[in-house]
């Protein structure tokens, strides 16, 4: 059942939760590219196709002239590269969250694959929420600490939800691993969430 | 519930912590006295080494180290308009009022004024050092702050001279220009309980051992000193190229057990090594200001000083001997100085420093000139490039294009990436209350659609 549903104009996310949130209940939590993004994907995946089609095409019908076949060539390898960039872009990525077992990080691409990772609880010693600067822009990530590991593990791999989306997945993982991060917010503070 | 900031300031400069000086120093006690008044406030800065993202100092100082490499003295390369994108996520991400950029040397500081202009922010600049105006890497300069300085608010210099310095060098005009001193942590700079014996009477040095320091000076002035006088020894704290003459002539008049050479000495054990001593000895070259000599002051030292640059300004004369820059004058100086020694009294001396200095007031004064810029009249690009051309033949429509060429940068941005996609960072506050410190609460808008 879907409790919650946030959205703006690049992302959807989408909470499934038991009608009756029992301590044992499965979390899932979605975060979905909107409709625009993905139809550009699919547009760019038959552009591929159709390049191929033409690349074969120009070969086969108009002759064996240089500049035809390097043409050809052209647009064959274009049309090659593009189809391998779709199977890099995108759907869904979901944070799946069974309590006092673990968590599940799935990211589904467009073309079908899905790519999980388990991380089971003990492992999981702190979600949080971070502020990622880089040379040109500023974004929130939510990030896990794991036992035995250096560097922080980022929970949406490809996609960047803004921190709306992010903050109740945060305060999820935070129930579900057992800190209690209320007791940390001593002093609320209005924040008022624009869309 | 706190109310909102009344204003949200950001800091840029290349100069910050971990590095460590006199503007870092200013910046950082600045911040922290607007933060207690109850402003926001943002620094800026480049990122040192693996320091690199978001760091909250003390008081909820929150400071963006942005992952831009320094090329030369601890300055990022500058790219003129590499570091639009960046300031505008900033600017936006905090909701800032007012950007106040600090040193003339710092590329990131021009940058930033630059875009924050274009964009519409109110922009107040503060110049730290005297500059020359005959050698060519001084005239680039100058020419390179006369751009920046021809549109902003307002500026601030830490002395009258630099006052005079700055204005001649960007021909800004001086109305607009408000002179705020720095000051001194008076709570952390204090005499010793109990003042050394003046048997033995110790003045101590520390600065950078560089020629614009005078590290030459003191070559010439301690032989001479401990020739005269048999009853007094010295300590040079501070590292730097001018070491190696120091040490030869240690060796040269046999003065290893009259003058101790520290080495560099970190700025939490300057104090301890002022109050071992009952003389300081400032020999630079040049100087806007010289916090140095206020730290002396506050532990109750005598100050003998070159009277150069904005020096006279900072102590009253009670507290302070002058000479030229000139190994005899400054001979002439010590002797006076060891002769009143005996009126001196580093408490009062204290109690004096702490009513004349103190970064409360530089935050007030600095909030004036804030509140000034922000009655400053929004002007169109039109009205802005008007001021540009005055700056040169040439150069003024050269600067006239490169500012037309940001304008036209910040439209694509903003069609690339709208104002409404980059979202407002939570004010996050820090309160102590049984040792934990994160304060965050986030308000769920009523956006909950049943799919």
């Amino acid at each position: 059942m879907v409790s919650l549903s946030l959205s703006n104009k690049r992302y959807t996310y989408i909470h499934e939760s038991e009608s009756k949130p029992t301590r044992e209940a499965i979390d899932i939590h979605h975060v979905i590219i909107n409709g625009g993004r993905a139809t550009g994907y699919a547009r760019r995946r038959g552009l591929g196709f159709f390049l191929v089609f033409l690349a074969s095409s120009m070969y086969f019908l108009l002759g064996k002239d240089n500049p035809v076949r390097t043409l050809s060539w052209g647009c064959l390898l274009s049309g090659f590269l593009v189809m391998l960039q779709s199977r890099k872009f995108v759907n869904k990525e979901s944070v799946i969250i069974m309590p006092t077992f673990g968590i599940q990080l799935e990211t589904q691409y467009l073309s079908g694959k899905t790519v999980s990772r388990f991380i089971p609880i003990g492992k999981i010693l702190k979600p949080v929420l971070v502020e990622c600067v880089t040379p040109i822009t500023c974004y929130w990530s939510l990030s896990l600490f794991l036992r035995g590991e250096e560097q922080l593990t980022l929970v949406f791999k490809e996609l960047r939800p803004p921190l709306k989306m992010l903050v109740p997945i945060w305060k999820a993982l935070c129930a579900a691993i057992g800190t209690d991060h209320q007791s940390e917010t001593l002093a609320e503070e209005e924040y008022n969430v624009s869309s | 519930m706190a109310e909102p900031p009344k204003l949200r300031v950001l800091m840029v400069s290349d100069f910050f912590f971990p590095n460590f000086g006199g503007v870092e120093n200013h910046i950082y006690y600045l911040s922290q006295c607007l933060l207690k008044l109850g402003h926001k406030v943002v620094v800026m800065t480049h990122a040192y080494g693996n320091r690199s993202g978001v760091r909250y100092m003390t008081g909820g100082l929150k400071v963006y180290y942005v992952p831009w490499r320094p090329f030369v003295m601890q300055t990022t390369f500058p790219t003129v308009y590499g570091t639009l994108p960046i300031v505008r996520s900033i600017l936006r991400r905090e909701k800032i009022t007012v950007v106040h950029g600090h040193q003339a040397f710092s590329t990131l500081c021009h940058e930033a004024l630059m875009h924050a202009r274009t964009m519409g922010y109110k922009v107040v600049f503060t110049d730290h050092s005297l500059y020359g105006f005959a050698d060519v890497g001084s005239i680039h300069m100058n020419k390179v702050l006369q751009f920046s300085l021809a549109d902003i608010d307002q500026a601030i210099c830490v002395s009258h001279t630099s006052k005079e310095n700055t204005v001649l060098r960007s021909g800004l005009s001086p109305a607009k220009v408000f002179m705020i001193p720095n000051a001194v942590d008076t709570a952390m700079f204090k005499p010793a309980s109990v003042r050394p014996s003046t048997e033995i009477i110790t003045i101590v040095v520390i600065s950078r051992l560089v020629y614009r320091k005078g590290a030459d000076l003191l070559v010439e002035v301690i032989p001479e000193v401990c020739r005269l006088y048999p009853n007094v020894r010295f300590v040079v704290g501070g590292d730097g190229p001018k070491h190696v003459r120091l040490e030869e002539m240690r060796e040269k008049h046999s003065l290893q057990d009259r003058v101790e050479m520290l080495g560099a000495v970190p700025h939490s054990r300057v104090r301890s090594v002022l109050v071992t001593g009952h003389i300081f000895l400032n020999s630079s070259l040049t100087e806007a200001f010289c916090i140095a000599i206020l730290e002396a002051a506050s532990c109750g030292l005598l100050t003998v000083s070159t009277r150069v640059g904005g020096v006279p300004e900072v102590l009253p004369d009670d507290m302070v001997v002058l000479a030229e820059p000139d190994p005899d004058d400054m001979v002439r100086a010590i002797e006076k100085a060891i002769s009143i020694l005996p009126s001196v009294n580093p408490e009062e001396m204290h109690n004096r420093m702490k009513k004349l200095y103190s970064w409360q007031d530089v935050a007030k004064r600095t909030e004036i000139v804030y509140d000034r810029a922000l009655k400053c009249s929004n002007r169109n690009l039109l009205e802005r490039l008007s001021r540009f051309l005055s700056c040169g033949a040439w150069a003024g429509k050269l600067f006239c294009m490169v500012m037309i060429l940001d304008y036209l940068l910040w439209r694509l941005l903003q069609l690339l990436q709208p104002d409404e996609d980059i979202e407002e960072a939570p004010d996050i506050r820090l309160c102590h209350q049984r040792g934990v410190e994160v304060s965050e609460g986030l308000k769920e808008e009523d956006k909950v659609r049943n799919g």
